[in-house]
């Protein structure tokens, strides 16, 4: 009861103080300084349509270089964790078969999934969506995979070359932005090409391919991992 | 100068490529990670050179090629690259340290490792707040993997409490960046500073949301069980790091988000930094775990840096300088700390005895413990020294207090950690090897601790080479700790032999005398020290801490000299003390008060100083109106060192327990260091009254009770050690009251029983400890008939007692009669009666020591004792000749010392003629008196021998014992609780109510610190919970954030 | 009544979710749902992001033929805490998953996941 009280005590002590935080929000009258500038400068400086991923990858891409490397702290975290545990390897696990409907709809789904992802990142500077969105959606795919068939082998060295290589070479692009071009990670190292094209915005598509390839194969190394701690001994 | 981008990009390239090299072994990886980590400390130390050398600009590092707010900066200043510098080199060092378990854990552990220092990089340097939650959140999660590489029990678990506790916070942090974003338009923190006039009227909650939420990742009271968890549960190399790395890298944050504060948040910050400092120092008292000790020291030191930070306006420029001593100390102890208790790997202090075997490990742990409580020559003795003088300027006494008590709890239990490794009993000595990766790190942080102590002295003015001499002698007498004791005793003995006739000369009255008796009585103690065979390790360095201490006090000009040379020579005997036997309690406690004590003076001195220029010593002569707190203070704070009534307990342990001959050095010579102080004192203060009572009356009363107490403690003893360390609180109780008389014949009184106690005290304990060395026993009535044994001993303390209790003809009776003079002429009488009446039972145990000891029955298992070694002789028999010439020659001595107490105390000197020494109540001629006594022992004696020619020997088994076998032997044993009638009388006044004071304050301190570490339940949820509840409680106490 | 805009209706949402996740975390003493708790604190943070950055009758910062690229600035919303919170769901999914991987260790340790059994660290 005491418990109760206490946490009661405090969510409302809380909730006061977010009532006052509440109160001093006042809504939007127009677009503030720093948005501004995105919004009248973001076609000449950047080039991307989407002007969200001109921030994400350009402006403020070194948050984003930031939330790759905690996908790929939190695979290798994972991965370690394994490692710790592991006793036997590729012990097969008994599991119940799945039903056909799934077999089969994974087989016909995967590729249409893989695909879609790739189309989500490679247009990420166009249309809403962007290396993030698309490498969730094909780690969704190697998920629907092991939904299907848990004791599936996937090439796991595959996963983490693409993860590795692909943010080497995000980090090699954001070095040639301080050779080429303006600072790390300036996009300016290619052609900022025809406004609302495939291949606009200079860097910024291909910084999302790879953004894409590492969220993908960082999920999917996630997931892979986390199938494979239930491998463990009982 | 390599780009700072360079130290993010060779990180994260790297970390990218350690994921592709799972397959190609452990030792490739390795070696790219420590490559990656040697060439981001490369670039930060370069950008540090330049910025120290070259006066090198600060930097902005434009990522995307826009300028902030539009896109997120990075500033490369002075201050960043002496904070990436310490991250960078502690994550280095650390990387050697942990290589094994690196490549034993394989290829992830290393990428976490790297990316964790990274992540710290960035926090430090970024402009931009978003991207501090970023990268915060990088090095928590790194943190947390890391927690992984184990070694130490549920690991796991301390992982899991702090991902929930760090994400906790960070998304109370992420809350109040996206309001200061709404508020202000920008993410740059400097936009966000430059436009905090239009947001800081609705502003209040997101800025203590953020504001809080660093304070929290810098783990404050009590709102980190989460943190203490972690530094139990981790990997002591992973330990290191979060202390040494993590935390330093926070306090910066903490540092640049204070701009955003308004004025009144100071004060929030410095009362939240204080409390985790003394509330973590104090639960820490009762921990075993070392780890987790650790963890509690960490936590209060970062607290410290905390409030430091927050004083950042009343410190203005000298802050840097301030919380860099202080953190480098910091840092670079703890890191130490965590690295041997890898070394160690034993969990709980106890355990640490082991490391007796190795005395270069045993020496490092002793350096960081010292480093972090502050002791001289180290970095954190110059930053408290400069804290606590800059906060006396400012008049915040309370806060002075409670840096001070807080530095007194962590002395607790850091030595008795120090303590249980030097000298826990049953803890057997194990060898163990020692892989040379695990201690390179800790000797390099070792040698940086010294050389940065160097530093912060020079930044302090304390620079002169030759203020380093005794403690470089010491220094190369440990280097030589390999030889044998004869080789390093001269060595000693032709140092201090140099110093002393290259020295004697520079000095004049009173500090003449107290050359004399420190380092001439060091010299002939040391001439004892030839009896030791073997090597004796350890023994010389610290001895001569010790006189290098005692030395410094004398060169002192200033008090910050002083100071040092206080805490140095503090510092040696405590590791003198500690190498007797039994002696670890002794130890702690002669620590503990003199850490106490030594905060009192430093207290006294901030109040001395404050608003004036310099910090010369001639300042006690202006204090002003607060010269009677300052009077008490440093009259306190010294009478520890004399041991006066009250403040005596840790003594008869301590002197007792010690060895031979560092007996007479902690009683001779040391107690001495006590009544220096009180000289300064007194003669710069003068008479001092509070509430219209002179506090020098009330000084006379505790030493008339001191000598009253000591001298019937003495009586009651049955170790003959213990009794001679009560007869110096009885001796020290006589100085401290003549001191207190303020007049010319009670000074000359103090200053001359001062000179006669180290005469007898060194000769007596000498002589005893001969009897010890011999009889393998301190207990008198063990003893007996050692006259015909050791005849020479048996004169020497004949002698010595006789000095002792004054009577005539020897030089005590100079100071007894002196005394009454002196008393008459100040009209204390009551006073002098309790003084009479302990000089006779100072006659009481003075008897015991000669009667018990060498007269009686030779006891069986002594029969084939010898005589002392001829070296522990040596130096007393020079005693007696000394004792002889100054009884013969009264005026060689006490002519030129009331010559130097006429410029302090112009009236009722005494007036000489030749020997003859006139008062207005009298006179005395030491030589006749000599004369005649030794004519009337001399007649006496020939009509014994006449008279007892006939007399017949008794053999020694003509007695008849009764056939029962007492319960305890001792108790049938003539000389057992001898005085036990007097006992029965007299026995309440010495009823250990000090004592049992002092024990009731450990006691409730240690159930205090009990309690208040029950908060820390070891439930994760509760953590979570204390969190939230700092924030409310924060948000009410500050009335809605300010 | 501006209350009634859509911008403060999500904003008090989300700090509705907000509490309710912190009451999620502080009041179950089963590591999976503190866990839960924990995502909805999070997601609760990240619609209040978005509600700051809505401005009525705009559309999402994605410049196509439906805006007239002269006043690109009256037309769209802030694209700033879109990103923001882009960043903040990916760096929170993250946390959930290293969570979610220590409670499953720590379940195959004690059979439990009631986080007070947890509690050898202590003191």
């Amino acid at each position: 009861m005491l418990r109760k009280g206490i946490i009661t005590v405090i969510l409302i002590g809380f909730a006061v103080m977010l009532l006052q935080l509440f109160l001093s929000f006042n809504g939007n009258e127009d677009l503030n300084t720093t948005a501004l500038h995105y919004a009248e400068n973001g076609i000449e400086e950047v080039g991307a349509a989407n002007l969200v991923t001109s921030v994400v990858v350009t402006y403020r891409g070194l948050d984003t270089l930031g939330e790759v490397t905690i996908l790929f702290l939190t695979a290798a975290i994972i991965g370690l964790f394994l490692k710790l545990t592991r006793e036997e390897k590729s012990e097969k696990r008994e599991v119940r078969p799945t039903s056909e409907i799934l077999q089969t709809a994974m087989k016909v789904l995967v590729p249409v999934i893989f695909l879609f992802g790739i189309y989500v990142f490679i247009n990420g500077h166009l249309t809403p969506g962007g290396g993030f969105q698309g490498g969730a959606i094909i780690a969704s795919g190697i998920l629907l995979m092991f939904l299907a068939d848990p004791n599936r082998k996937i090439s796991h060295g595959l996963i983490a070359v693409i993860e590795s290589i692909s943010g080497i070479s995000f980090v090699i692009i954001g070095i040639l932005g301080i050779v080429l071009a303006g600072g790390f990670l300036d996009n300016h190292i290619l052609p900022l090409g025809k406004f609302g094209t495939l291949l606009s915005a200079g860097a910024v598509p291909l910084i999302y391919i790879f953004v894409g390839l590492k969220v993908g194969s960082e999920l999917s190394n996630i997931i892979y991992y986390l199938n494979q701690t239930q491998k463990e001994k009982k | 100068m390599v780009a700072p981008i360079y130290i993010i990009a060779a990180a994260l390239g790297t970390a990218f490529t350690l994921g592709l090299l799972h397959k190609t072994g452990k030792t490739l990886p390795y070696v790219l990670m420590t490559l990656a980590l040697g060439l981001m400390t490369f670039i930060s130390l370069e950008w540090l050179l330049a910025f120290l050398i070259d006066g090198q600009k600060e930097e902005i590092i434009y990522t995307a090629g826009f300028k902030p707010p539009f896109s997120i900066s990075l500033l490369m200043g002075k201050m960043e690259a002496v904070f990436i510098s310490i991250v960078n080199t502690m994550a280095f060092l650390g990387s050697i340290y942990m290589a094994r378990d690196l490549k034993n854990k394989g290829v992830n552990s290393m990428l976490i490792y790297l990316l964790l220092i990274m992540g710290l990089n960035v926090v430090i340097m970024t402009r931009d707040i978003f991207n501090l939650f970023v990268f915060l959140e990088v090095s928590s999660i790194a943190t947390a993997g890391l927690l992984l590489i184990g070694g130490r029990k549920n690991a796991v678990s301390a992982g899991l409490k702090y991902l929930i506790a760090t994400g906790t916070i960070a998304g109370f942090l992420l809350i109040g960046i996206i309001f200061f974003y709404y508020y202000a338009g920008s993410l740059s923190l400097d936009d966000i500073i430059a436009s905090k006039e239009s947001w800081i009227s609705v502003g209040n909650i997101a800025l203590l949301l953020v504001l809080l939420s660093v304070i929290l990742e810098l783990k404050p009271f009590p709102a980190n069980g989460w943190a203490l968890d972690v530094y139990q549960g981790a990997n002591p190399g992973i330990g290191a790091i979060i202390s040494a790395s993590s935390a330093t890298a926070m306090v910066y944050v903490l540092y640049k988000m204070m701009p955003l504060a308004s004025e009144a948040w100071n004060y929030v910050i410095i009362g939240i930094g204080l409390l985790s400092f003394v509330a973590s120092n104090i639960a820490g008292i009762k921990q075993t775990n070392a780890q987790r000790l650790l963890g509690y020291s960490s936590v209060g030191q970062i607290g410290l840096a905390v409030a430091i930070v927050g004083m950042h306006q009343w410190l203005g420029s000298g802050l840097m300088t301030i919380l860099l001593a202080m953190l480098a100390s910091h840092f670079l102890a703890k890191a130490g700390l965590f690295w041997l208790a890898g070394i160690v790997n034993k969990e709980t202090t106890k355990e640490w005895g082991i490391l007796r075997n190795k005395p270069v490990l045993l020496f490092l742990m002793g350096t960081f413990i010292f480093a972090l409580l502050g002791f001289p020559p180290f970095p954190s003795f110059f930053g408290k020294w400069e804290l606590i003088m800059s906060l006396s300027d400012l008049g915040q006494y309370g806060i002075v207090s409670l840096i001070l008590i807080g530095s007194l709890f962590e002395a607790v239990y850091m030595l008795r950690w120090l303590g249980y490794a030097i000298k826990e009993d049953k803890e057997e000595a194990v060898n163990f090897s020692i892989h040379w990766e695990k201690f390179l790190p800790v000797g390099i942080v070792a040698t940086a601790l010294y050389a940065a102590g160097y530093f912060f002295g020079w930044k302090s003015g304390y620079s002169d080479w030759y203020k380093y001499m005794p403690l470089a002698f010491a220094a190369a007498l440990f280097l030589l700790d390999f030889l044998p004791v004869y080789v390093k005793n001269s060595i000693t003995l032709l140092g201090m032999g140099w110093y002393f006739f290259e020295m004697y000369t520079q000095y004049t009255g009173l500090k003449f005398v107290f050359f004399i008796i420190f380092i001439g009585g060091g010299l002939l103690i040391f001439l004892a020290g030839y009896y030791k065979k073997g090597k004796r390790v350890g023994f010389y360095p610290l001895a001569i801490l010790m006189y290098a201490g005692l030395a410094l006090m004398l060169e002192a000009s200033n008090m910050l000299e002083f100071f040092f040379a206080w805490e140095i020579m503090t510092a040696g005997s405590y590791f003198l003390i500690i190498r007797g036997k039994k002696s670890m309690t002794h130890a702690l406690n002669y620590a503990l008060f003199s850490i106490g004590g030594a905060f009192l003076i430093l207290a006294g001195f901030g109040i001395t100083q404050a608003g004036k220029d310099g910090l010369s010593l001639e300042l006690l002569y202006q204090v002003g109106s607060m010269s009677p707190y300052v009077f008490i203070l440093l009259a306190i704070g010294f009478m520890t060192k004399t041991a006066s009534m009250g403040l005596h307990i840790w003594l008869p342990g301590a002197h007792a327990e010690a060895e031979t001959d560092v007996s007479p050095m902690v009683s001779a010579v040391l107690l001495k260091a006590g009544v220096y102080g009180l000289i300064i004192t007194m003669i710069s203060l003068g008479n001092q009254f509070i509430g219209g009572i002179n506090i020098q009356v009330v000084l006379a009363w505790i030493g008339v009770l001191t000598a009253l107490m000591g001298n019937m403690m003495a009586a009651f003893q049955e170790d003959a050690k213990r009794l001679l360390a009560y007869s110096s609180i009885g001796q020290l109780g006589y100085v401290l009251f003549g001191l207190a008389l303020m007049s010319h014949l009670g000074w000359l009184t103090a200053i001359s029983v001062a000179i006669n106690h180290f005469l007898f005290k060194a000769m007596l304990f000498l002589a005893i400890g001969g009897v010890v060395l011999r009889t393998k026993t301190k207990y008198m009535y063990q003893m007996g008939g050692l006259i015909k044994k050791m005849p020479i001993t048996f004169i020497v303390v004949l002698i010595g007692i006789i000095t002792l209790s004054g009577v005539p003809p020897l030089s005590g009776f100079a100071g007894k009669w002196l005394f009454y003079n002196a008393i008459l002429e100040k009209g204390w009488y009551l006073q002098g009666a309790v003084l009479f009446f302990a000089g006779v039972i100072a006659f009481l145990y003075c008897f015991r020591l000669i009667h018990t000891i060498f007269l009686g029955q030779l006891k069986d298992e002594h029969r084939k004792v010898k005589e002392a070694p001829f070296w522990l002789l040596l130096p007393q028999i020079l005693v007696i000749v000394g004792i002889m010439v100054l009884s013969a020659f009264p005026n060689s001595i006490l002519k030129p010392l009331g010559e130097v107490l006429y410029s302090y105390f112009p009236e009722g000197a005494l007036s000489w003629n030749d020997q003859l020494a006139n008062s207005i109540y009298g006179y005395w001629d030491g030589k006749m008196v000599l004369y005649v006594v030794v004519a009337i022992f001399a007649s006496v004696f020939l009509w014994a021998l006449i008279v007892t020619r006939k007399s017949q020997k008794v053999k020694q088994f003509n007695i008849v014992y009764a056939a029962e076998r007492p319960f305890r032997p001792e108790t049938t044993h003539f000389a057992y609780n001898f005085f036990a009638p007097f006992k029965k009388a007299l026995g309440f006044l010495v009823y250990p109510g000090i004592t049992n004071f002092w024990n009731r304050v450990g006691q409730s301190t240690m159930a205090g610190a009990d309690a208040l570490r029950k908060i820390y339940n070891g439930n994760g949820q509760a953590y979570v919970l204390h969190i939230v509840l700092f924030f409310i409680v924060v948000y009410f106490i500050t009335a809605g954030g300010f | 009544m501006k209350f009634l805009s859509p911008e403060y209706i999500s904003m008090a949402a989300g700090f509705l979710v907000i509490l309710i996740g912190i009451w999620g975390i502080l009041a179950n003493k089963n590591l999976i749902r503190m866990i839960i708790g924990f995502s909805l604190f999070d997601t609760g943070i990240h619609i209040v992001m978005v509600a700051i950055s809505y401005l009525k009758d705009r559309t999402a910062p994605i410049i196509d033929e439906t805006i007239n690229t002269q006043e690109i600035a009256k037309q769209i919303t802030d694209p700033v805490p879109q990103a923001l919170v882009l960043t903040a769901i990916v760096i929170g999914l993250g946390v959930t998953a290293l969570m979610l991987v220590y409670a499953m260790k720590l379940h195959k340790e004690k059979k439990s996941l009631d986080i007070t059994k947890f509690n050898d660290l202590k003191w």
